[in-house]
């Protein structure tokens, strides 16, 4: 069950760039998340911007009680989540939202993440080799300094294949490029899952439709509770049950959705 | 829960002052995983028409400076499914429930309350006169007064239970207003709605939300708020209660020191589903520290500067 705690900040490292590895400790979040869920959390160091942020849980430590979030620094609410000193303390809810499935025994899980999309899939490869699932993990960027996990995932092991939109690093273009040449020519036995902008989230659910392959895609709208309250975060949504669309709150119902599903904007 | 807090409004007993503000607690099961909804005085149900509605465009919500602007559009699941599959589920709670009824047309707000008359667990009917962002009833009728003494007394007719009318902050004279819902038969009044008001994107020129203008809710509307529920208690004898920006005990006090027998927390819920807790606590301290038995004795007791009490 989701708890809602003041969790204190008890690690931190800063990556290069606006990136930073946050780790705090809240037992509920450590026992039960599991990849693609999310925590809603504020600063409690800074009275504004006085609404929590969700983030993607990006690893969980169950023996110490604690869980790591990957951030970028995009505006005041992460910045002071970023700025946080050990010790100081931040409201926090989680774990909130559905996560992502595991592919059916005999299919390979396809990551594909785009900037700070690729924090659940950290988890996820770790659920994954747990459960001796093979899984490769396609990360792009605009250009190399967008890649700022790319050592913590080699060093981790991970099956990875990089990409830049400048060639700076990895294949140049598209996260999709390296994903089609993965996927080549012969039908291949996979799962695709994806998170990051939406315009790339769209381009892995057409791969996935040209190929008939099944896709689960992270949605990242605007969060104003993350309980399924607000509906500030709908998204549009048709299920094959559904008549026709309907706006469905992305946190409770989400963040990861089947891409058949997503009427795509 | 102390007994110190309970409070009586409008014919019932409320454990504690605080209610959940329509549109921030769902329809109250949302949170059941999360809290016990025992702590709370009342739930205020999302606002309920009699068919499922698919709400504005994205995006729907923006945040300002200490405040929340909202364009949601009422979207739920209508009246039928929640006497269905919503009422049966907070039974086993002990708090009041109270539902937001919406209508197009003064015929649907009596329709809808007709069809609660029949549910059990409903303990009052808060008649929603006052949402910015449809276009048609909510705001257009709590902006009139013809209108709103002709939906109050509608619903009014219908429903034996209490029956409160939410005043829009968006009129001149919030006092007439009080006044005529007063006379129309409302049991209570709640105040106040969401403010109108509008974000622009200067890269785009257009309005940030898809709807255009939106409902402004949070702290950035407290004093507004706290001036219009003085205004109305000071208008009408029936009880007020106190909405807008309410965070913390001291939020909350406002609005009982100036006559408010009890208060609504909206926004509050989505920065943190704690605040309840945190509330009756400070409001037992407050309590304390000034020697006071309950709650009530906090109520109306504003020295305003040049009248005697
Ligand atoms: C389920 C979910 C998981 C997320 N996981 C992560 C994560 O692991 N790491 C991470 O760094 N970020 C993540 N985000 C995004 C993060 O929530 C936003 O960056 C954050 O809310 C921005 O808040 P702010 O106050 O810093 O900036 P704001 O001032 O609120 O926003 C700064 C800029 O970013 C835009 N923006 C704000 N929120 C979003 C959004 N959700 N999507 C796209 N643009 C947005 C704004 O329009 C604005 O231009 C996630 C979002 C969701 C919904
Ligand atoms: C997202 C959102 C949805 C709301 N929906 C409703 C509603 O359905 N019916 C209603 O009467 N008021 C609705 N309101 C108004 C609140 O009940 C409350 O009057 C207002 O937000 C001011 O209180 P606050 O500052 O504590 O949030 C809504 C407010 C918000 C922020
Ligand atoms: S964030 Fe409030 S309903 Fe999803």
């Amino acid at each position: 069950m989701p708890a809602n705690l003041d969790a204190p900040l008890v690690a931190r490292e800063a990556l290069p760039g606006p990136y930073a590895l946050l780790t705090f400790a809240h037992a509920a979040v450590a026992r039960e998340a599991r990849a693609g869920q999310f925590v809603m959390i504020k600063a409690h160091t800074a009275p504004e911007p006085f609404l929590r942020r969700p983030f993607s849980i990006m690893a969980v430590d169950p023996g110490r009680g604690t869980f790591t979030l990957f951030l970028k620094g995009v505006g005041p609410g992460s910045r002071a989540l970023i700025d946080m000193r050990v010790g100081e303390t931040a409201g926090c809810l989680g774990p909130l939202g559905k996560p992502f499935e595991a592919p059916p025994p005999g299919a390979e899980a396809l990551l594909v993440a785009g900037g700070y999309g690729v924090a659940p899939f950290y988890m996820f490869g770790e659920e994954l080799r747990a459960q001796r699932r093979p899984f490769h993990l396609f990360y792009g960027g605009r250009t190399a300094p967008d890649l700022p996990l790319e050592e913590i995932l080699i060093e981790g092991g991970y099956p990875l294949a990089l990409s830049t939109d400048d060639g700076s690093r990895g294949t140049p273009g598209r996260v999709t490029v390296p994903l089609e040449a993965y996927l080549g020519a012969e039908g291949r036995q996979a799962v695709l899952y994806a998170c990051g902008p939406d315009a790339m989230l769209h381009a892995v659910a057409r791969v996935a439709q040209a190929r008939g392959l099944a896709a689960q895609v992270s949605l990242d709208p605007w969060m104003g509770c993350g309980v399924g309250t607000c509906l500030g975060c709908v998204v549009k949504i048709q299920r094959p049950s559904d008549a026709r669309p309907k706006w469905r709150p992305a946190c409770t119902e989400g963040p990861v959705f089947d891409a058949r599903d997503v009427v795509w904007s | 829960m102390s007994g110190r807090l309970a409070v009586e409004l409008a014919g019932l007993r409320l454990k504690n002052p605080l209610l959940a503000a329509s549109g921030t607690f769902g329809y109250g099961v949302e949170y059941e995983r999360l809290m016990d909804l025992s702590t709370l005085g009342g739930i205020v149900s999302k606002g309920l028409y009699l068919e499922p509605r698919d709400g504005c465009d994205v995006p729907r919500i923006v945040e300002t400076p200490s405040g929340l602007l909202n364009a949601i559009g009422l979207q739920g699941v209508g009246v039928r499914a929640y006497v269905r599959d919503v009422l049966p589920r907070l039974e086993r709670h002990d708090t009041a429930v109270v539902v937001n009824v919406c209508g197009d047309t003064v015929e649907e707000y009596a329709e809808v309350t007709r069809i609660l008359e029949d549910a059990p667990r409903v303990d009052a009917i808060e008649i929603n006169i006052s949402c910015p962002n449809v276009k048609k009833g909510g705001m257009a009728f709590g902006g009139d007064p013809k209108m709103t003494h002709e939906v109050v007394a509608a619903v009014r007719r219908v429903t034996r239970r209490p029956v409160v009318p939410k005043l829009s902050p968006n009129v001149a004279d919030i006092a007439l207003f009080a006044r005529v819902c007063e006379e129309a038969g409302a049991s209570a009044v709640s105040c106040v709605n969401t403010l109108l008001g509008m974000v622009v994107d200067v890269e785009q020129r257009r309005p940030r939300l898809a709807f255009g203008t939106g409902g402004l809710s949070g702290p950035a509307i407290r004093p507004i708020a706290v001036r219009m529920a003085w205004q109305a208690a000071r208008a009408v004898s029936v009880p007020v209660i106190g909405i807008g920006g309410i965070m913390c005990a001291e939020d909350a006090l406002e609005f009982l020191i100036v006559g408010c027998r009890a208060v609504q927390v909206g926004t509050a819920n989505f920065v943190d589903p704690g605040v309840y807790e945190r509330i009756n606590a400070g409001l037992l301290s407050y309590l304390d520290r000034h020697g006071l038995a309950g709650i009530g004795d906090v109520v109306g007791t504003l020295a305003y500067p040049g009248e005697t009490k």
